[in-house]
């Protein structure tokens, strides 16, 4: 029997949670962008910063060599800009997060203590990322950092260096320390995509004479697809907006060579109070965002119909 | 079903236009009522009156002191509230840094942080009191008795804005007399004594002498003003502040070239280390010299034995102090206004007394007054001529990128040019 809810229920059921979506989540993204153009969205007080509406902001952020520099891309050398360095950090951390948390997720599966084993892994997830911050500057630390400790075990001591106080090191640094706090994460979908696998198709492989390799790129892999669309996903966004770690440890430099778009935003708003440039930079954050975040919806909405 | 699909779509398309359009309109209707207006009107009611007895109140003080520094102070809060039993002072940690990120959203949402505030920056001051924000105090105090100028960088338009509390000196490089005295030598008198000095402290050390501060940066700013000032005299201080001499003119190139650098490539400076940290590592001798400023004073475990020389021929000192500010939305004008006059002169009287490592500004303290081991550095600076902090004159984001390209010079001396360039074309336009 079909229970038909009248459309008036249905609305005033709907009701709340519309108004509180449209001035919570929507009027701030409508205000964000109009602000990015200095077309000022608070009534009595002008927060643009006088100039005339139009793309002047963007102009001016793609002069501004903290969001990207010319000459350090001529040269090869940082600081190259906040923008260069997200390209980076995507470039490096998505990678070795993807191979690490597969790797970690496979050698731990079936392993006695390997549950424990996977809790350590993922208390790098725990702990606020501000405090992670802190971690990663103490760890790359000359005198006491772990990073150093383990290079002067490996006879490794002359690399041995603060290595976040450093241009051409300070990026790479938080990107590695980045992937130890995050890791833990993929190790977490893998190990849960790993174990709803049916176990019948890894025994028939291997009972087939399948290798290792082969078992892991061929029947594995294939199978976790829709975990490493997560994984990819929500790794991609955690780079873009990327912040507390960089605030905390190297607050962007030195000489701007770790800036990273969402401190070069927070920079705009927090320090210059200049609230127009500082919507520019979110636009701009946006604008990256959104094709990731459409093409996951969209996978995962592919997803859920072919199961279902 | 491509019709039905495209039904879907332009419902989907006519619902996002009307959603914007709503929360265009509500968004924008709420902040209406809620906007405080372009003008800041102060319309709360001042508490308190001259005949009625005063009701308990609690004062929110804001000030950048942690740790013994915080200590210090709290002694000044603790004999306010001892002369005033009506009035508890709850006391709030903010750097400047901090405080110049989360106050102005504040401020300009009608509300305050804290009743009293403490900022070193004066163009902070003056920008918040451009917009309104703050409380005009020049008639709380007569300016004829503190240390002259010390109300020009908090003065706009004729209104004083900040008043004095004690004062800080950025003197120079400081060592421990006991060290000193184990391998007997001797502070410098000329610059050659300086490299020798130091080419003697690397050999015992086995390794730099002089440890580098870095917090978010400013040690390395202090540093490098003391050898713009001994090596350009106190007027190039002054013209850097005031824009007339660049950073890339060949007068303020050489200083870095000739003197700075050369330094740095021989390993004289630590790479940047947190300050708080680098005060004890140079305590327990891994460094020789450390130079910061006089609150240093109260940091070390015996004041006794420190001892303290500026570059041979240095002829002034930074010195700077931290302003009381008092916020127009305070809940307690009255109390606050009479507890920030307090403070600029009485409160004075104590601070100075306690290990603060501060001077008085109120020229009614006598120096008799203060602790013992800021006696002696007043005695040494007294011929030198005060000058003001460079960056924290300047300010704004020049501040923070002075800041950032001073370390990346620490650990890449080789891009001078790329730094002094940098620091010249970002500097505010008149």
């Amino acid at each position: 029997m079909e229970i038909k809810t009248p459309l008036k229920t249905q609305t005033s059921f709907l009701l709340p949670a519309i108004t509180l979506i449209l001035l919570f989540v929507v009027y701030p993204v409508i205000a964000t962008f109009l602000l990015s153009f200095n077309v000022n969205p608070v009534p009595g007080v002008d927060i643009t910063n006088g100039e005339s509406v139009g793309f002047n902001n963007y102009l001016k952020l793609f002069k501004d060599f903290q969001f990207i520099k010319v000459e350090g891309l001529k040269t090869l050398s940082f600081p190259v800009g906040a923008l260069i360095d997200n390209i980076i950090w995507v470039v490096i951390h998505l990678p070795l997060t993807v191979i690490l948390g597969l790797f970690l997720a496979i050698l731990l599966y079936n392993v006695r203590g390997g549950a424990i084993l996977r809790g350590f892994i993922f208390l790098g997830m725990v702990i606020p990322m501000i405090v992670g911050g802190l971690l990663i500057q103490f760890s790359f630390d000359r005198t006491l950092g772990v990073v150093n400790l383990f290079l002067r075990i490996f006879s490794l001591g002359w690399l041995a260096k603060s290595w976040t106080i450093y241009p051409n090191t300070a990026l790479l640094s938080l990107i590695l320390g980045s992937t130890w706090l995050w890791t833990g994460f993929a190790v977490t979908m893998y190990s849960a995509g790993l174990a709803s696998l049916p176990k019948e198709v890894i025994e028939a492989s291997i009972v087939d004479g399948a290798d290792f390799k082969t078992i892991v790129f061929k029947v594995i892999w294939p199978m976790l697809r829709p975990v490493t669309l997560t994984v990819v996903a929500m790794t991609l966004l955690w780079d873009l907006k990327i912040f507390d770690i960089v605030y905390a440890s190297t607050q962007g430099g030195p000489g701007g060579a770790s800036m990273v778009l969402a401190l070069l935003m927070y920079n705009y708003f927090a320090i210059l109070q200049n609230y127009p440039m500082s919507a520019t930079v979110s636009v701009i954050i946006t604008i990256i965002v959104l094709p990731v975040v459409l093409l996951w919806v969209k996978a995962s909405m592919k997803g859920v119909e072919s199961s279902g | 079903m491509v019709a039905l699909r495209k039904g879907i779509t332009t419902q989907i398309a006519i619902t996002l236009i009307i959603a914007i359009g709503v929360s265009l309109a509500v968004g924008y209707g709420i902040g209406y009522i809620a906007s405080p207006g372009k003008t800041v009107t102060v319309t709360k009611k001042v508490t308190g009156t001259a005949t009625a007895a005063p009701a308990p109140i609690t004062l929110t003080v804001i000030g950048p002191w942690a740790g013994n520094e915080m200590k210090a102070f709290q002694k000044v809060l603790q004999a306010y509230e001892k002369e005033h039993p009506n009035v508890k002072i709850e006391y709030r940690i903010y750097r400047a840094e901090d405080l110049a990120s989360v106050a102005p959203p504040q401020f300009a949402a009608g509300m305050a942080p804290g009743d009293v505030i403490f900022d070193a920056w004066g163009w902070w001051v003056t920008k918040m009191a451009s917009k309104g924000y703050l409380y005009d105090l020049g008639s709380l105090v007569n300016t004829n008795e503190y240390v002259k100028g010390i109300f020009n960088p908090v003065t706009l338009n004729g209104k004083i804005y900040g008043l004095p509390f004690t004062a800080w000196a950025k003197p120079g490089f400081w060592y421990r007399k006991s060290f000193f005295a184990k391998y007997n030598l001797k502070p410098p008198t000329t610059w050659n004594d300086f490299l020798s000095l130091l080419a003697k402290l690397k050999k015992i050390l086995n390794g730099p002498p002089i440890v580098t501060g870095d917090g978010t940066g400013w040690p390395i700013s202090d540093l490098v003003e003391h050898f713009l000032i001994t090596f350009g005299g106190p007027k190039l201080q002054l013209e850097l502040i005031n824009g007339s001499v660049k950073f890339n003119s060949p007068q303020v190139k050489s200083i870095f070239e000739q003197r700075i650098v050369p330094l740095l490539k021989e390993g004289y400076f630590s790479p940047p280390t947190e300050w708080t940290k680098a005060v004890q590592l140079w305590w327990q001798e891994k460094y020789a010299l450390y130079f910061m400023g006089t609150w240093i004073t109260g940091m070390v475990p015996n004041a006794s034995d420190l001892g303290i020389f500026q570059l041979p021929g240095c002829k002034g000192v930074v010195m700077g102090t931290d302003y009381i500010i008092v916020p127009k939305f305070t809940e307690h004008p009255k109390q606050a206004l009479e507890l920030a006059k307090w403070l600029a002169t009485e409160g004075q009287k104590i601070h100075v007394g306690t290990h603060s490592g501060k001077f008085a500004t109120w020229l009614k303290v006598p120096i008799s007054a203060h602790w013992k081991p800021m006696q002696e550095v007043y005695i040494k600076l007294k011929s030198k001529k005060p000058l003001p902090d460079l960056d924290d004159t300047v300010g704004g984001s020049w501040q923070k990128l002075f800041w950032d390209q001073l370390k990346l010079l620490w650990v890449s001396p080789g891009k001078l040019d790329e730094v002094l360039n940098t620091l010249t074309a970002n500097f505010p336009k008149k």
